[in-house]
């Protein structure tokens, strides 16, 4: 059905072009290109179509529903129990019911099919007859002085608008179901325990059967998030203490120093590490770069554990990288060359050109940079989850495992969960949490880049 | 007294040459004006004077440019100290975007020239005050320069070059991005300057060349037509192309 209505409308496409090219032959001048006069009547077929189309996928599982169990009116069942009859019967008519068929159920999985198959040719009638009166009617519209541009341009405008309202309405609609859990959780755990608590411990959440009553107390203790964000950030910082010296110093290679072909090849050779899947870094990290390390600090005499805050660091730090060197790359080449040579007539060298005026003027956009690297950090997962662990140790041993919000919000929803349990919960409260905290860092980022657009201008 | 004395100096872009020997004497303490159509190398030259064509990395430049009996195209030339000799005025005012102060001292700083924070002052203060702009500045040293008035800015870039004190200042069409008032100031600073030093400077404007320089060297496709006196440039000059160029009938 969908892949006819498409095809229709390239065909419809194709007369509408047609009747302009007739309009043009008779020596009348047009007032659009004759292709808008077969976009015009193309979308006035296929739109009509589509929106009738899923407006009826949309309503006709309920309409049919409403009908089975009207012959169930009256009866004193429940909700519940009307939703496993329907169940049944839709199985039933798959020929997929195991259970024990009563005539009530057969009568009503004969009726369900019935009704499905009035509703399939209905829908298929009633289409096709939209189709037919709208193109119709289009295509009488269509003449040598009629308005097809406009229309067309609206439709793109419209098109467009509702994309970017796709992508809003999607982040709405995640902040809004972190909203009401998070909330739900701070109705058990009280906010000042989930701030300023000191044991991460949610493991101790499963010991509880669902059917006890929800006692907040025996959940204190549990849900003090300092550990784990103080793990979140001390790895961040771990990854930036590698990611800024390095990304920055090879940033300003590529834009002051590397001739034009070393650019050309290394700028996307250290872009190639951008495009890594950090599985892929996180297997690294806990497969090579953990026991290399545990090894070294065995053979100093330390002790280090195999999955170490530093081993999840430095790798993310080297996952950074890229974002930093490209960005600050970018940031110091769109530095005016007048102010380069303003330097060098001045009688600078190279380097002290770069310390004291490049860099300052690109500070904003490094800052910028650094920030957008920084929210990086503390969004990642995989990485922590492979080559951290998971026990949330407060630590500030770089040799210790600790674990971040990220890793936790892993750990708490794999496996079975209950909606409604404080320990499901949590993890809307760690990710409303981190939400907050990349937020406030990419406004941040944003403002700094944006006064340093108007920086020199 | 000559001060520069450049000998068959040829310019090549990648293969395209853009100058072909060139063979020019300036004269010390005077202003000498550069003039020609666009494209014609005039730019070029004066940017061999301090080898700022060593910043692009097609450009390859042959011959001798004598200053103070040193060929600076010779190996052993440090270009660090050349620059600071030989100043050089862009054609868009280019302040770095620090305070006004800072700009001044930059050059001071990177040479080592002032040993207190009050030589610097000092330097700051004389600097400002040649290039006329200290009067309207003198309250607000540190705030950006880059706040100025086009004029103003490029003054503070003059400003900035002669803070060094070279020996030599170059301007790239220095007055081609203002308005005729500051365009005036400017003249009235060059005419000062060249009591100190030796003034180069490339135009498109030929009343401006008449009006601020001793002397002028026309320039066309890369060739040195005729140089000498502006005065007997601009009233009996030998060449026609010359001729045609300053009557306005091609360029």
């Amino acid at each position: 059905m969908f892949t006819f209505i498409v095809l229709l409308g390239f065909t419809s496409y194709y007369f509408g072009r047609r009747k302009a090219y007739t309009i043009q032959s008779t020596n009348k001048r047009l007032t659009a290109l004759p292709q808008f006069y077969g976009y015009y009547l193309a979308i006035w077929c296929a739109i009509p179509a589509f929106i009738i189309f899923s407006l009826w996928a949309i309503f006709e599982p309920t309409i049919v529903k409403l009908l089975i169990l009207s012959d169930y009116s009256n009866q004193g069942y429940l909700d519940d129990e009307l939703n496993l009859i329907y169940e049944k019967t839709k199985a039933l008519s798959r020929g997929q019911f195991t259970g024990e068929i009563t005539p009530f159920i057969e009568a009503s999985a004969e009726k369900y099919l019935s009704l499905r198959s009035i509703a399939q040719s209905s829908k298929a009638v009633i289409v096709l007859s939209i189709i037919i009166a709208s193109v119709a009617y289009a295509y009488k519209k269509i003449s040598s002085n009629s308005k097809t541009r406009e229309p067309v341009e609206k439709f793109l405008k419209a098109v467009l608008f509702t994309a970017s309202l796709a992508a809003i309405l999607t982040t709405v609609g995640i902040v809004f179901s972190l909203i009401f859990q998070t909330i739900d959780f701070f109705k058990v755990i009280p906010l000042f325990d989930f701030v300023f608590g000191t044991h991460w411990y949610p493991a101790k959440a499963f010991v509880r059967d669902s059917s006890e009553a929800l006692d907040p107390t025996m959940y204190s203790d549990t849900f003090g998030a300092v550990p784990i964000f103080a793990g979140t950030f001390f790895i961040a910082f771990i990854a930036m203490c590698v990611a800024i010296p390095i990304g920055l110093m090879s940033g300003i290679y590529l834009a002051e120093y590397a001739s034009v072909k070393v650019r050309q090849y290394a700028k996307p050779l250290i872009e190639i590490l951008a495009g890594i899947p950090t599985v892929v870094y996180g297997f690294f990290a806990a497969l090579t770069v953990g026991p290399f390390l545990k090894e070294i600090g065995n053979s100093m005499g330390l002790d280090v554990s195999a999955e170490s805050a530093l081993a999840a660091g430095g790798v993310m730090g080297i996952m950074i990288i890229p974002f930093i060197s490209s960005l600050s790359d970018d940031v110091i080449t769109s530095v005016p060359q007048s102010l380069r040579d303003g330097s060098y007539a001045m009688g600078a060298t190279k380097s002290e050109t770069i310390k004291k005026v490049i860099f300052p003027a690109a500070l904003p956009g490094i800052v910028g940079s650094i920030l957008l690297g920084v929210s990086r950090a503390i969004g990642e997962t995989m990485i922590v989850v492979m080559a951290s662990g998971l026990a949330a140790n407060l630590t500030i041993n770089p040799l210790e495992s600790t674990s971040t919000i990220t890793a936790q919000i892993v750990v708490i929803l794999i496996g079975d969960q209950a909606f409604g349990d404080p320990k499901t919960q949590a993890a809307f409260a760690l990710g409303m949490s981190l939400f907050l905290v990349t937020l406030c860092l990419n406004i941040v980022a944003l403002r700094v880049v944006k006064k340093y657009r108007e920086k020199y201008e | 007294m000559i001060k520069i004395n450049s000998k068959n100096v040829d310019v090549y872009y990648g293969k395209k040459q853009a100058l072909f020997n060139i063979n020019l004497d300036i004269e010390e303490n005077q202003v000498t004006a550069l003039i020609g159509p666009s494209g014609c190398g005039k730019s070029t030259f004066l940017r061999c004077l301090n080898r700022m064509n060593d910043v692009i990395d097609i450009c390859r430049v042959k011959g001798q440019i004598i200053i103070n009996d040193f060929d600076i195209n010779d190996k052993s030339c440090d270009v660090v100290r050349l620059r600071e000799k030989i100043g050089m005025v862009f054609q868009k005012p280019n302040p770095f975007p620090k305070t006004i102060y800072e700009n001044i001292s930059y050059g001071p700083t990177i040479h080592g020239m002032a040993q207190s924070k009050n030589e610097m002052d000092e330097i700051v203060e004389t600097s400002l005050k040649k290039a006329a702009l200290w009067e309207e500045v003198k309250d607000r040293l540190h705030e950006p320069g880059t706040g100025l008035s086009g004029g103003q800015q490029q003054r503070l870039c003059i400003a900035r070059a002669i803070s060094v004190k070279p020996e030599v200042i170059l301007m790239d069409e220095p007055c081609s991005a203002l308005d005729p008032i500051a365009t005036a100031q400017i003249e009235e600073l060059i005419d000062e300057l060249k009591k100190d030093h030796t003034i180069i400077i490339v135009t498109h404007s030929m009343a401006q060349a008449a009006r601020v320089s001793q002397n002028t060297g026309f320039f066309h496709l890369g060739e040195l037509i005729e140089h000498g006196s502006t005065d007997k440039i601009f009233k009996n000059p030998e060449n026609k192309k010359t001729q045609d160029y300053i009557t306005g009938r091609f360029g």
